[in-house]
């Protein structure tokens, strides 16, 4: 079955709400509307307004409400639209959600779906193209999730959803229009492990989101000049499968990380530093980051393109290590 | 209103064990006893009191950082809040959250934010699972009028009155903001009622040292809520009587002030000259109840520091469910 990204996403919300009526769904324009990014259409005229419901433009809010939903028994799939906003709502997840169950006690839980649209869309300008999954990787407490395919948003959003623990769930807004096979009814793919995308033996190029789509155009790329790279998805970005990490490096002994956000702190820096600390013997050379250059994204396009990776940068960094 | 005995001296235990638990915090940690601060609530102890009285089973509470004495009047064990506080296994959050964290889901309590204001929307959030649920269950949500000023205070109270949230709003305005008076920092008289209006809700204000003043008006408050009319906001005229954490000398302040709140609003004496006016209580009872009391929190005390203090270990294991 070929669906969209988005309608995958869709099509999980839709059968979660269905599976258990304690899924509700809340945010800006997310009811009759549909989400501005056309997400959540459909559910109000199915669910009805007591489940899916338009909110105030009170981004912290919409984190604290759905906190104290989840907390007394409902779980709530919230959306927040542009994943930049989140940082409006930063202390709310940080402090909050994250660390509710620590400072109260194993009778709290926060069975919470945080979604919201990350990453460049062609000139949304330097406050709707970010990437801010790496803020808060930094914080014990939070799942992060970030797919890179329907097939994998979808089942990642159920067991997101079915998850007792707060979820930030990151779709990137150039996937949703992507179309492509998924796998029929009802699945869930569990959260923290990761997925090869392509298989290869000279070097492991470890990519999220859509940096897997430019990953995976590089692989084709570097396969014609004899380097076979190995793609591997996180997909859970916390926690991070580093077994899967482990098992990749110990056949190619190469590797980079390639990741849409800014380079100084990010993603990439966590898991260089990680596998240089706890892989350091199975490397043949230093782990490298091809990221977003450091600076606010411009609203220019042609300059929006210069600064984030694409498959000819993930291929120049490859061949460095050769 | 005319008020039985049994209710009256309920009313006052609850108003005495919780300003005998947190003078009672004072005294331990200047004995070096508490690994933490402590934000002393003596004082405005009546406003917590007289309003939680009027709650009932299946209710929710999102509690303020001061006063946290009163949790014991929502059924939590004075040996578990001491817990908590010196940081135990007894602890609800064993020695993971402490004084601004005691709590007890069982009991209703949400919980609470030690960045002020953030808990507001948890509250709102409850208010909104009650509501779906259909049953006349309302959210006591306390906060301060330092806190008032904070973004999700405002956002908050929007929500909850947009969707006719049954929620009951509950400041315990102590005029103080650390070393900020609230005036210094707000323009107008009423930082809680006088905001009602902007929201379009009900509000009253209160003598928040006058425990069945409070009880009185939040029982008004509490149905208007329960009926389904949504939120309101109750506010309560306090003072703080110690400084914003105990070391705090309070130099920014006039001691005269706090001086005339202390010997003309003091809220347990003013019960218990209640009481004795309208024989509800002999001064022999009162003393009793002093000395049961002290006897339990001196039990509670001993039990906290002989519960075992949580290991490195158990720091992995109290964050993911």
């Amino acid at each position: 079955m070929q669906v969209t990204y988005g309608q995958a996403v869709a099509d999980a919300l839709r059968e979660e709400m269905e599976r258990d009526e304690m899924v509700v769904v809340f945010g800006e324009d997310v009811a009759q509307h549909g989400g501005i990014f056309g997400i959540t259409r459909g559910l109000y005229e199915i669910f009805g307004e007591d489940r899916v419901k338009n909110t105030p433009i009170s981004e912290t809010s919409i984190i604290g409400v759905g906190a104290g939903a989840a907390l007394t028994g409902l779980r709530p799939c919230i959306e927040l639209m542009y994943s930049d906003f989140l940082l409006v709502a930063f202390s709310e997840i940080y402090h909050c959600v994250a660390k509710w169950r620590f400072m109260h006690g194993d009778q709290y839980k926060i069975p919470m779906v945080i979604r919201a649209a990350a990453g460049s869309a062609f000139g949304a300008g330097a406050e709707h193209s970010n990437c801010v999954e790496s803020l808060f990787m930094h914080t014990p407490g939070l799942i992060i999730i970030s797919p890179s395919t329907a097939a994998d948003a979808k089942g990642l959003l159920k067991s997101a959803i079915r998850s007792d623990n707060p979820v930030l769930f990151f779709e990137h807004k150039q996937l949703y229009q992507v179309k492509e096979e998924i796998p029929e009814g009802d699945y869930t793919i569990p959260i923290g492990v990761a997925d090869i995308k392509r298989e290869g033996t000279d070097i492991t190029i470890i990519a999220m989101g859509l940096m897997v789509k430019k990953a995976l155009a590089a692989a084709e790329k570097l396969a014609a000049e004899g380097i076979s790279a190995e793609v591997l998805d996180p997909r859970t970005i916390a926690p991070l499968d580093k077994e899967a990490i482990r098992k990749s490096v110990e056949k190619t002994h190469r590797a980079i990380v390639v990741e849409e956000g800014n380079k100084t702190g990010g993603i990439g820096a966590e898991i260089a530093a990680m596998m240089q600390e706890e892989m350091y013997d199975e490397l043949d050379g230093p782990v490298l980051r091809v990221a977003a250059l450091d600076v606010p994204l411009p609203y220019d396009v042609a300059l929006e393109l210069v600064c984030v990776p694409n498959e000819d940068k993930i291929v120049e960094a490859v061949k460095a290590l050769f | 209103m005319a008020y039985s005995k049994e209710f009256i001296t309920d009313l006052y235990r609850k108003l005495l064990g919780t300003r005998l638990s947190e003078e009672k915090l004072v005294a331990i940690y200047k004995e070096g006893r508490v690994p933490g601060h402590i934000h002393s609530g003596v004082g405005q102890e009546a406003t917590h009191v007289g309003s939680l009285v009027t709650s009932k089973e299946g209710d929710y509470f999102k509690l303020a950082h001061r006063v946290v004495s009163i949790s014991s009047v929502l059924g939590v064990p004075f040996n578990n809040i001491y817990a908590e506080i010196l940081g135990r296994q007894d602890g609800n959050s064993r020695g993971g959250g402490g004084v601004n964290h005691i709590a007890d889901f069982s009991k209703g309590i949400l919980g609470m934010s030690g960045t002020l204001g953030c808990d507001m929307p948890f509250a709102v959030g409850a208010a909104y699972r009650l509501k779906l649920e259909g049953k006349d269950n309302i959210v006591y949500c306390y906060y301060g009028d330092g806190t008032s000023n904070r973004g999700p205070v405002h956002e908050a109270m929007n929500w909850a009155a947009a969707w006719k949230l049954p929620i009951l709003f509950i400041m315990d305005n102590n005029q103080w903001a650390i070393s900020t008076c609230i005036y210094e920092s707000t323009a107008i008289e009423n930082p809680g009622a006088d905001r009602a209006a902007a929201y379009g809700m009900t509000s009253k204000i209160v003598d928040g040292t006058d425990v069945l003043a409070v009880y009185e008006a939040t029982k008004e408050l509490s149905e208007y809520v329960r009926a389904g009319n949504g939120p309101a906001i109750l506010e309560a005229k306090n003072y703080r009587w110690r400084g914003h954490f105990e070391g705090d000398q309070c130099k920014y302040r006039d001691p005269a002030i706090t001086e005339k709140w202390q010997k003309k609003r003091n809220c347990v004496k003013r019960m218990e000259n209640y009481m004795l006016e309208n024989d509800f209580i002999s001064e022999d009872e009162i003393k009793t109840m002093y000395e049961e009391i002290d006897a339990e929190l001196n039990a509670a005390v001993d039990f906290a520091e002989a519960s075992p203090k949580a290991t490195a270990e158990d720091l992995f294991n109290n964050i993911f469910a």
